[in-house]
């Protein structure tokens, strides 16, 4: 078992912090918020868990997005590692800015436990043929996909499952706390029904809730949406008042969080909300997207969703009202931060997938031209 | 919204207290560890049930561990007090939890004892202050060294100043520097300064957080700066809103009021804009935690505010849950219906959101606020002090309504 994790970043973070716009000012330091440092390519791991045990780790899934980087961070710390797919993607693919020794040394550790996660069967006996100390859950979705698992693996050390903070009931009062009501109805209730599951096990489980991950390989198209219009130059069709606060999550900074609570005693039977430090309104994100990519200030088309018909599409990749949750949790009890700040998280990912003329969905503006054009029409 | 748990009791017993790698942290985030251990060994029972905020554990105890490191300590405190305004309030309670801990307090309100002002609350409730221990007097800030009798106290906290020096347009009982001169010049050894969470700059990224960038010419910048060049122990707290009994200042009677004559509510905007509305007790508690804890808060700014932001239709919509009335909102544009927004509407027509990190980070402090809860409250007191039947006049509200074609409640 790791043991406590240290903090990582200064002990006493005294925020004597008046603003150095003052022309005159002199004295007080400044202290200069984690969120702003520069991030280098590398996962960097930077916790001090001192002599960890290797562990027999297994991932179900880790081959798309979140699981990419985490299987690096526990490869990279001396973990065993293997992931159970259905071996459509490659096991291993090579990260933009990763170096070939990097990769080579990954892809020859990495392991690969091949099958369909819906056959309970074969999950029961593969996975109790193998034994594992600790299963990552980075792509369940309902409760019944766990149990399998649980039941071929008595022994477990720690199931850790990636949940989703679009558990939490919608509530005037924000931002969502880890205490908060759930809502056994959302699109996500087969999140909280693991959860609870889980619980009801006994297994040592953890539990962390994301709310808009973001960064290089996103299937999601979150900032590629903007990505795409910002390189189109065109404008950005943002529903409502724009003034809508969301949160966006850097998926290095999320991976580093299921690092951190791995063997982690403090994590024992918790739930943590992991994202940025900071918030961002809708309008506010396409400024982000725009400086992170060195575009110049975007054109904002505020439009009335219900004055539309869009059929299946989507419009805008949000949900429109007000989401996100505090961190204040994991950062007291865990001592994780986030390293990305928004505008430089959005620069990562700019510069190591779209801006390399990489994404995952092609540029559709067949909703943004029924906007922009009741818009004219309205003006003419 | 978050609903009240309604048996904490089981789930204080599941999960043992996570140990502590006691240690390698320096004591104040020793502290805020073990008290969220507390709290999440609470979260993490049942995420099926609809767990919300202890508010239940909260309110038993202000705190949810006890930081005595100098408990034995008492200070000699003075107030220096606004006699008008959104934070006169501060100073009441706070020197009703000061005096509860056992500290000697003074609370220095400016002006003349006898003005009208005086009259209103919490001023004409200071008898409290007095039957608990504490001293009242009253005067002008440039002369508070007279004003207190030429008595010495360990801490200081101005609840007043609001510029360094006279502004043109500005009373002079908002004057800041010769209260910080004299306390400096008499020893005090810990001075602490109710600034604002206004003077953050608006950004695209909510919440203002301890360290984000302020408007530099603020008046109440100034006054941090000076305080902190000129004390080695000062801290200063920016606030937002507040609600409690003897509020000098209407906060939720706004909603009250139209709610209760079944008037419409007027919301310019979008209505989605974030505020911050605390009890007054939680900023009580923060600031009672800085006196109690001076070498923890020393050097240091923290947000006075609670840590839940609300939506002003939020507000609206729980304003009339406490009163067990329907609300119809209206939202307008301020400009198309030619008013004011700032005479017509109580709170800031934009996101203004800023969050207690600080406080719960280095204070080891939790915010007690459940408005759901603390609003029936301040609605029993509305209706008990008959403002429900009071007759009011809504010369604003009509103008916005008529602009709107809203029918207007005869």
């Amino acid at each position: 078992m790791a043991s406590m994790v240290v903090v990582q970043h200064q002990t006493q973070p005294s925020f004597s912090t008046l603003t150095s716009s003052l022309s005159d000012f002199n004295g007080t330091r400044i202290h200069s918020q984690i969120q702003y440092r520069r991030k280098v390519l590398q996962p960097k791991v930077g916790l001090q868990v001192t002599a960890s045990s290797e562990k027999n780790i297994l991932i179900m899934g880790g081959t798309r997005f979140i699981g990419v980087f985490l299987s690096r961070l526990l490869v990279k710390e001396g973990h065993q590692v293997t992931l159970f797919t259905r071996g459509k993607a490659p096991i291993a693919q090579q990260l933009p800015g990763e170096s070939d020794e990097e990769f080579a040394e990954f892809s020859s550790k990495i392991l690969h436990l091949k099958g369909d996660r819906k056959d309970y069967d074969f999950v029961k006996s593969s996975l109790s043929a193998k034994g594992f100390d600790v299963v990552y859950d980075i792509n369940g979705r309902e409760a019944d996909e766990v149990e399998p698992i649980l039941d071929a693996l008595p022994n477990l050390e720690q199931f850790i499952y990636c949940s989703s903070a679009g558990v939490y009931l919608k509530s005037d009062l924000l931002p969502h706390c880890e205490t908060d009501a759930v809502d056994p109805k959302s699109r996500h209730k087969g999140k909280l029904n693991t959860e609870s599951v889980l619980e009801s096990k006994g297994v040592n489980w953890t539990s962390l809730r994301p709310v808009y991950i973001y960064g290089p390989l996103n299937y999601n198209p979150v900032e590629e949406w903007f990505f795409h219009r910002l390189k189109a130059g065109r404008p950005i069709p943002i529903p409502g008042s724009g003034i809508q606060v969301t949160q966006l999550g850097h998926v290095k900074d999320l991976a580093r969080a299921f690092v951190q609570v791995l063997g982690n005693e403090k994590a024992s039977r918790q739930v943590f909300n992991i994202s940025g430090e900071k918030y961002v309104t809708f309008d506010g994100l396409a400024r982000a997207c725009a400086k992170a990519a060195g575009f110049p200030e975007p054109e904002l088309v505020h439009y009335n969703p219900k004055e539309f018909d869009f059929g299946k599409k989507k419009a805008f990749p949000f949900r429109d009202q007000h989401f996100f949750a505090s961190v204040e949790k994991a950062k007291h009890v865990l001592g994780w931060k986030p390293e990305f700040d928004l505008v430089e998280g959005l620069a990562d990912s700019y510069n190591l997938d779209f801006g390399r003329g990489t994404y995952r969905k092609e540029a559709d503006f067949s909703t943004d031209d029924m906007i922009l054009g009741k818009k004219l029409v309205l003006q003419a | 919204m978050a609903t009240l748990a309604s048996s904490s009791s089981s789930l204080l017993l599941s999960s043992p207290p996570s140990k502590l790698a006691q240690a390698s942290l320096p004591p104040s985030l020793r502290l805020s560890f073990s008290s969220y251990s507390h709290l999440s060994s609470l979260v993490s029972i049942s995420p099926s049930s609809f767990l919300a905020c202890p508010a239940s554990s909260r309110r038993s105890s202000v705190s949810a561990f006890t930081v005595k490191a100098s408990a034995a300590e008492k200070k000699k405190v003075l107030i220096v007090n606004t006699n008008s305004g959104g934070h006169a309030v501060i100073g009441f309670y706070l020197a009703k939890e000061l005096l509860g801990s056992g500290h000697e307090v003074t609370i220095m309100t400016v002006g003349d004892e006898n003005s009208d002002k005086m009259k209103k609350p919490p001023f004409n409730r200071f008898n409290e202050i007095v039957s608990a221990g504490g001293k009242t007097v009253w005067g002008d800030p440039a002369e508070v060294g007279n004003v207190v009798g030429g008595v010495t106290f360990d801490v200081v906290l101005d609840n007043n100043g609001k510029n360094l020096d006279a502004v043109r347009t500005n009373n002079n009982f908002r004057l800041q520097r010769p209260v910080a001169d004299w306390a400096k010049s008499s020893g005090v050894k810990q001075f602490l300064f109710i600034s604002s969470a206004g003077i953050y700059k608006p950004a695209d990224e909510p919440p203002h957080v301890e360290g984000d960038v302020v408007k530099p010419d603020a008046g109440h910048v100034q006054v941090e700066k000076y305080i902190s060049e000129n004390f080695s122990n000062w801290a200063s707290f920016r606030p937002q809103y507040m609600i409690g009994s003897g509020n000098n200042k209407d906060c939720e009677e706004w909603f009250f009021d139209r709610i209760v004559r079944k008037r419409p509510v007027p919301i310019p905007g979008s209505g989605m804009q974030f505020t911050n509305i605390a009890h007054v007790r939680d900023l009580s508690s923060m600031l009672t935690l800085a006196v109690e804890n001076p070498e923890a808060a020393s050097s240091n700014i923290f947000n006075l505010v609670s840590d839940r932001a609300v939506t002003l239709d939020g507000m609206a919509k729980l304003c009339a849950q406490a009163a067990g009335l329907p609300v119809e909102i209206v939202h307008y544009d301020p400009k198309a219906a030619g008013i004011d927004a700032k005479k017509a509407f109580p709170f800031r027509n934009m996101h203004f959101y800023a969050e207690p990190r600080a406080a719960k980070d280095i204070l080891g402090w939790r915010s007690t606020t459940n408005l759901p809860e603390d609003l029936k409250e301040r609605f029993e007191e509305y209706v008990k002090i008959g403002r429900d039947k009071k007759a009011m006049q809504f010369e604003i509200d009509d103008k916005i309504l008529e602009s709107l074609k809203v029918p207007i409640p005869v």
